[in-house]
């Protein structure tokens, strides 16, 4: 490893520097003035020497260890492969654990960006965590690259959150709901039931679908909403309008896990299909528990490693040599994550010290990744290929195969940004009307 | 059809939550502890049998060795750490509670944040057609555990000379002392078989619940309802409890789904009031 890593408890930089005051000042005079004259003299060169600091803020424990872990793993790799230098200059990497806090993830941003003086942060894998870190990014000038699973629409939409020095180069909530309504409407899907997990992320999903659904012309039929931790899916599936075309869910974590075995056990595998928005049942992790379990299911994301381009076969090949699992979409987005940093040190020559031009070449990355061509629009959101799998069996194993692709997909479609400001619901008032079309493209 | 399997379904998870309330029960009745690493002991027990199930592929032999090696786990727990706070609660509730944490830890630095999931065990495997749906075998097993757990804790209880002095210990601990029965001897053993009942529950649920870092949490929190709905100390309540809390949750789910999130609470805040001290609580 070539970087200098810092690990989460290695905090020391900023209490040494607190000893002798008296020398200090006469220290930093020097500094100042020698900085001023070889700035004088040639201020690229000495510039080009210090290194760039990239604070990388995960969660390393807590409930979403595993997707920072991945996510680390992906950001790593692509530093690694340009050997930890961009734009002339050395990066320096700072890992901080946010134990999956959004309280601790602010108080590891300002650690990062006060102590070690990183200069661009990245990661961060919770939305609630995002939401935090994206207030204090906005306000202390920092420019933040998200990198984790973070995927709250409104960040990326004109309005309260909206942050001149954020992008996020992973995902939002609509696009990978958008991609699996369309999908389903022309496969001849008209009346769904869907399960969602009960909290604003679920809750939101599924609102994207069924408003997506609405205007293609299909209708949500039934909406259950298991709680968030659901030990039994045994009382949803028991009640099932079966009168449905297909089951559409969104059960991230454990919960999904559980519903894809028990959907099978109890006999409705070969009866409704499954569509799996952001893939929570057929997750990469979760195919080699489930046997045949999960053969057949479909599923909607911005990956699978099971794509056949270069850029992905490379991916795969390297991700497996150093976490021994096939990646799910958390390597890819620290990849990419990563890339975006890089790119955009590279195109400023390394000089990131005005941080608007920083941030316009930011949004004006555009390259191939693992997940596909990508680049942002105006807002900082990424531009990015949706695609829909199915689980098929490949070389006796279950994977998830890409069976349509949906390019350049923004974080609007298949709306547009007027449209969706027009309309008069937003998911928090539409839980308990996803079946009711009219109210769910009801106009102000 | 659709009324027996949410029948089948309640009672299914109704003897999980039994073989996990049964431990706490046991040991609150006679030690006074309430117990937070009872989680732990669950979760640990699960992964313990799920890496030996990958290595083996003998869903009896992880059922074995998850069992015995927590029962070892939480004899040593009890021996060394509980015994210096000896009717201490605060600080005894304390210590499990930083054990909670420590497994919590050490089980993720271990297996990793997935969650997994137990295989069903061969002979299980597959599902009995219901009408529309289908009912899978390896649940209908579940219950048949669940009640055998339960008919050879009463009988243990009830029928053994291990089970009178456990009785006795839990009446009157210092009366039981004076008339020489070896009460340290029987805390040490009744923490390890609670411990050990927990474990038995994480391998059993692994293949319906999975395991994953939090579960531990979870079933604590779902054991606590159990038992206070039940009565702290008393196995028969444990079982009330347990049935009545599954069964409720399922029709609750599916009935009144808005509810889903409360479906286990209300009941056991109705029965707080009415009896504080749970169905079977003594006085």
């Amino acid at each position: 490893m070539t970087s200098k890593d810092t690990v989460p408890f290695g905090a020391t930089a900023g209490s040494h520097r607190k000893q002798n005051a008296a020398p200090r000042r006469w220290r930093a005079a020097a500094m100042v003035s020698a900085a001023l004259l070889m700035l004088g003299v040639s201020g690229l060169a000495v510039r080009a020497a210090d290194p760039i600091k990239v604070g990388i803020l995960l969660s390393l424990s807590g409930n979403f260890a595993e997707n920072g872990q991945q996510t680390l793993t992906g950001l790593k790799m692509y530093f690694d492969k340009v050997g930890n230098t961009a734009g002339g200059r050395p990066l320096q990497l700072i890992v901080e654990d946010t134990q999956s806090r959004p309280d601790t993830a602010v108080t590891k941003a300002r650690k990062l960006v006060q102590s070690d003086g990183v200069s661009v942060l990245t990661g961060i894998v919770s939305s609630g965590e995002a939401l935090a870190v994206n207030a204090y990014s906005r306000d202390s000038k920092t420019p933040l690259v998200l990198s984790g699973d973070a995927g709250v629409d409104e960040l990326t939409m004109p309005g309260p959150l909206q942050n001149p020095y954020m992008v996020r180069i992973t995902q939002n909530g609509r696009s990978v709901a958008s991609a699996a309504a369309e999908w389903a409407y022309k496969k001849g899907w008209r009346k769904v039931v869907t399960i969602g997990s009960d909290y604003a992320g679920g809750i939101d999903t599924n609102f994207s679908f069924a408003q997506a659904f609405c205007k293609f012309g299909g209708k949500v039929i039934q909406a259950e909403w298991p709680p968030v931790g659901s030990a039994d899916f045994g009382p949803y599936l028991t009640n099932l309008d079966r009168s449905a075309d297909a089951v559409v869910v969104f059960e991230p974590g454990a919960d999904g896990l559980r519903l894809a075995r028990q959907y099978s056990e109890f006999g409705l595998k070969d009866k409704l299909p499954i569509m799996d928005i952001y893939a929570g049942m057929v997750f990469e992790s979760n195919l080699p528990q489930l046997g045949d379990a999960t053969v057949g299911m479909y599923s909607s994301l911005f990956y699978t490693p099971m794509l056949k381009s270069p850029e992905n076969q490379a991916f795969v090949a390297e991700f497996q040599k150093r976490m021994h699992a096939l990646p799910n979409n958390e390597g890819p987005n620290g990849y990419v994550g990563a890339h975006a940093i890089v790119d955009a040190i590279d195109a400023l020559h390394g000089d990131i010290s005005d941080k608007m031009k920083f941030m316009a070449a930011l949004r004006a990355i555009k390259f191939d990744s693992p997940k596909g061509p990508i680049s942002l629009d105006k807002y900082g959101q990424v531009i990015q290929t949706q695609y829909i799998r199915q689980v098929q069996m490949v070389d006796g194993k279950p994977s998830n195969v890409p069976i349509a692709s949906y390019p350049n997909v923004d974080q609007f479609w298949p709306f547009t940004l007027a449209e969706l400001q027009s309309f008069k619901y937003g998911y928090k008032e539409s839980k308990d009307s996803l079946t009711d079309c009219t109210h769910l493209l009801a106009k102000k | 059809m659709t009324w027996v399997i949410h029948i089948l379904n309640g009672v299914a998870f109704g003897m999980l939550l039994f073989l996990l309330a049964a431990g706490l029960s046991l040991i609150y009745g006679l030690m006074k502890i309430l117990n937070l690493t009872h989680g732990s002991f669950y979760l640990v027990g699960g992964y313990i049998g799920l890496t030996v199930m990958q290595v083996t592929g003998s869903f009896v032999l992880a059922l074995i060795a998850a069992v015995l090696a927590v029962a070892l786990l939480g004899a040593v727990i009890e021996r060394f750490f509980l015994r210096r706070f000896h009717l201490d609660e605060l600080p005894q509730t304390l210590v499990t509670f930083g054990f909670l944490f420590i497994f919590s830890d050490l089980s993720l630095w271990i297996w990793g944040g997935n969650p997994l999931m137990l295989n069903v065990p061969h002979i299980f495997q597959g599902s009995l057609p219901m009408g529309y749906y289908a009912y899978p075998y390896y649940r209908l097993f579940l219950i048949a555990v669940g009640l055998l757990v339960a008919g050879g804790l009463w009988w243990f209880q009830e029928r053994t000379r291990l089970g009178t002095m456990l009785r006795a210990g839990v009446d009157d601990a210092e009366i039981a002392r004076a008339l020489g029965i070896n009460v340290s001897l029987l805390f040490t053993l009744v923490f390890a078989v609670g411990a050990g009942l927990a474990a038995l529950a994480g391998v059993l649920a692994g293949p319906v619940l999975s395991l994953y870092p939090g579960a531990d949490f979870e079933v604590l929190i779902f054991a606590f309802v159990v038992v206070v709905i039940g009565g702290l100390g008393s196995l028969r309540g444990a079982l009330a409890g347990a049935l009545l809390v599954g069964i409720l949750d399922d029709f609750g789910k599916a009935f009144f789904p808005q509810f889903a999130l409360f479906t286990v609470f209300v009941p056991m805040a109705v029965i707080l009031v009415m009896r504080p001290t749970g169905l079977f609580g003594r006085q």
